[in-house]
């Protein structure tokens, strides 16, 4: 019997010890492909064609995964940190994200990619603060994005309407479009319903945005509930398409269900893949600040960073991947093929308005401001997502909905 | 010789369960008692998520909401199906007509979702046939009901399945001796096949009570438990607070309610079907 019992252990232990990963001491291994997991899946054919170029150029290929699902994402990423499955390269978000992870110390320091690109002028200055934490830099920019408003330039064509220089004629243009029958602008209660609280919030204080964000305001301040008041008048008004309408944006657009989405440039992506032509069927502009005081004209703008981790199978092959990823060589085929402005200055971009806006954005015409998605500590943004959500679709409940946000928000900065 | 080795046969089958649901299991219970963000070590809390749980306005939509899941599931899937299946289990060609409804068995629950959102979203497919102007998953709980619909036009046809297998089943001297007796329709089914259908219903309902405690992935994919958290059911909740909040010990106390919530359920369920048979 109790022979019996030691050769079950023993096939037992031998099962475990197959299944397990290398060991501590396994030789370090010299990688040619290396594995991107991101959470961009739609984009899996833009990183193969990076794999491509970059294999020609550095001899390193990548393999990229693609996720859909943000949450599962994050959920791997973190998982990663405790196991021996590392990426080798891996798209995460800035702000109390990277914070997040680089607490974990297991991100690489990037500090000498970055001066060096600096120095090249492959990186722009602006950018550093999103990377730096402890005053030390961590990951590189996989892309950079302004947002502002798509529009349907064939509608606008159509009742002769040109872009908006101020909030004033953004609100008439919407009138002209409504008088038509025409729904002026997409909003969502899934995911992105953030949007128009940040564009109104930047657009009316920015810098109680900047309070908010840390912790320094409260959601159920006077100026907060006047901007959901705003918004309120503006659902009322018929301007929005019905937020539970599944379309994704970029068919909204083009099919003219909704005149104009607010969004990110990497919409511009999703322009190119349905085929439309910037200046023809679709163009951009800055959407103007609500108060016409404000010095700058607001500009919300977001930066996903690509990275490595020091415990990854070959960190040197990440490190080197990093850097050859800011050089105008890989971004301008980066940005070209998704049709998307690039954190490299050298690199222009076809579309005339966009390219406008990044000089524009480089010469401190804008405030820019981070992206609520990123400025907010996680916690927080969760409360404040499902909050908004049911704002757009129930706009009478603003002030409950900013209440159990500043909840969220008291039981995260009070364990700051 | 077999006896001797006896041990050693299980030992691979009880070292899965025991790695892959016991250890997990005890892992998300020790967790219910921490704060613990999936990255930082967990700090012990003792049973402040437990307390939190029930001063959570999301927590009662959701119990509300898996309620509605529970009761609808044990109502419609299962209710219609035995319907369809008495209706044609002794027809000529009854499985032609049983056909239909077995078809989209083959999907996934997230395949269901995403093939039925462009039908539901508002402007969808729904709207145009229908020639309304309503948006099916925006207001509660209109829109639990609405993916309950889509629960009962998948699941109808397993059911159906598996009552036709029962009624086929049975033995027929019972019946034959009440036609004798001048029984026929509802009072035929009602005091003579109901009666010896009862051991297969207990499975299939209990299946039902379990699926509907643990409803997922339709939810997440047609509403992610919104608009504002109002169609969330536990197990989305449990999902949202663990992954996308990061609060994995919120999330585990969530898990464990759920977990002595299905235990329970079932076995206050099972434990009244055995006594009664």
């Amino acid at each position: 019997m109790f022979r019996s019992r030691v050769v079950t252990l023993g096939v037992a232990a031998l099962v475990l010890a197959a299944c397990g990963g290398n060991g501590a001491d396994a030789p370090q291994e010299k990688k040619t492909e290396l594995t991107l997991y991101n959470d961009k899946g739609a984009w899996t054919k833009y990183f193969e064609e990076m794999g491509a170029a970059s294999k020609q150029s550095i001899g390193l290929s990548i393999k990229p995964t693609g996720y859909t699902d943000s949450a599962q994402y994050q959920a791997f990423i973190k998982a990663s940190f405790r196991t021996d499955v590392k990426p080798d390269l891996f798209t995460w978000q800035t702000g109390g994200m990277l914070e997040q992870i680089v607490k974990q110390k297991q991100v690489a320091d990037t500090s000498a990619i970055w001066q060096e690109a600096i120095k090249a002028g492959d990186l722009s200055k602006d950018l550093l603060p999103y990377y730096t934490i402890g005053g030390k830099q961590y990951c590189v920019p996989m892309n950079v994005a302004y947002w502002g408003m798509f529009y349907n330039k064939r509608i606008f064509d159509k009742y002769d309407l040109k872009p908006p220089e101020t909030w004033d004629d953004l609100v008439k243009t919407a009138d002209t479009l409504k008088q038509n029958d025409v729904k002026a602008f997409y909003h969502t209660s899934v995911l992105f319903s953030f949007v128009w609280f940040e564009q109104l919030l930047a657009g009316t204080d920015p810098d109680l945005y900047d309070r908010l964000s840390t912790g320094r305001a409260k959601y159920t301040d006077p100026g907060v509930v006047q901007v959901m008041e705003k918004w309120k008048q503006l659902i009322d008004a018929g301007y929005f398409i019905n937020p539970g309408d599944k379309t994704d944006p970029a068919d909204v657009l083009k099919n003219g269900k909704a005149a104009m989405v607010s969004s990110g440039s990497w919409f511009n992506t999703s322009m190119t893949q349905r085929d439309l032509k910037a200046g023809e069927d679709y163009d951009f502009f800055v959407i103007p600040n609500l108060n016409p005081a404000l010095p700058k004209t607001s500009m919300i703008f977001e930066s996903g960073p690509l990275c490595s981790l020091t415990k990854a199978a070959d960190p040197e092959a990440g490190t080197k991947y990093l850097k050859w990823w800011t050089t105008a060589e890989a971004q301008e085929k980066w940005a070209t093929s998704r049709g998307d402005v690039s954190a490299n200055p050298k690199v222009e971009i076809d579309d005339k308005a966009l390219g406008a806006v990044t000089k524009d954005a480089g010469s401190g015409k804008y405030r820019l401001v981070n992206r609520y998605f990123e400025a907010t500590p996680p916690p927080v943004l969760t409360a404040a997502l499902d909050g908004f959500s049911k704002f757009v679709t129930q706009p009478g409940s603003y002030k409950e909905v900013l209440e159990t946000i500043q909840q969220a928000a008291d039981e995260y900065w009070s364990t700051q | 010789m077999l006896g001797r080795f006896r041990h050693g046969y299980v030992a691979p089958a009880a070292l899965l369960v025991a790695g892959l649901l016991y250890a997990p299991f005890l892992w998300t219970a020790y967790l219910s008692l921490t704060r613990y963000d999936g990255l930082e070590p967990p700090t012990w809390i003792g049973l402040r998520n437990f307390t939190k749980l029930f001063d959570d306005p999301a927590l009662l939509t959701s119990t509300r909401n898996t309620l509605i899941w529970v009761v609808g599931t044990m109502v419609l899937p299962v209710g219609l199906g035995l319907l369809v299946a008495v209706l044609s289990y002794d027809l000529r060609g009854g499985a032609w007509y049983r056909l239909p409804f077995m078809l989209p068995y083959a999907l996934s629950g997230a395949g269901l979702a995403m093939v039925w959102s462009p039908i539901l979203s508002h402007g969808g497919i729904a709207n145009l046939m229908l020639g309304v102007d309503t948006a099916f998953l925006q207001d509660a709980p209109a829109n639990t009901v609405a993916m309950l619909l889509v629960w009962t036009w998948q699941q109808l046809g397993v059911n159906t399945l598996l009552f036709v297998v029962g009624l086929q089943s049975i033995p027929k001297d019972p019946i034959e001796a009440a036609r004798l007796d001048g029984a026929s329709g509802w009072r035929l089914f009602r005091h003579v096949i109901w009666p010896l259908m009862r051991p297969l219903t207990a499975v299939v309902v209990g299946l039902a009570l379990v699926a509907g405690l643990k409803t997922f992935d339709i939810v997440w994919v047609l509403t992610q438990g919104g608009p504002g958290r109002n169609s969330e059911t536990l197990a989305v909740t449990m999902y949202k607070e663990t992954f996308v909040a990061s609060e994995y010990g919120y999330g585990s106390a969530v898990a464990v309610m759920l977990t002595v919530v299905t235990g329970l359920a079932s076995y206050l369920y099972l434990k009244r079907q055995v006594t009664a048979t």
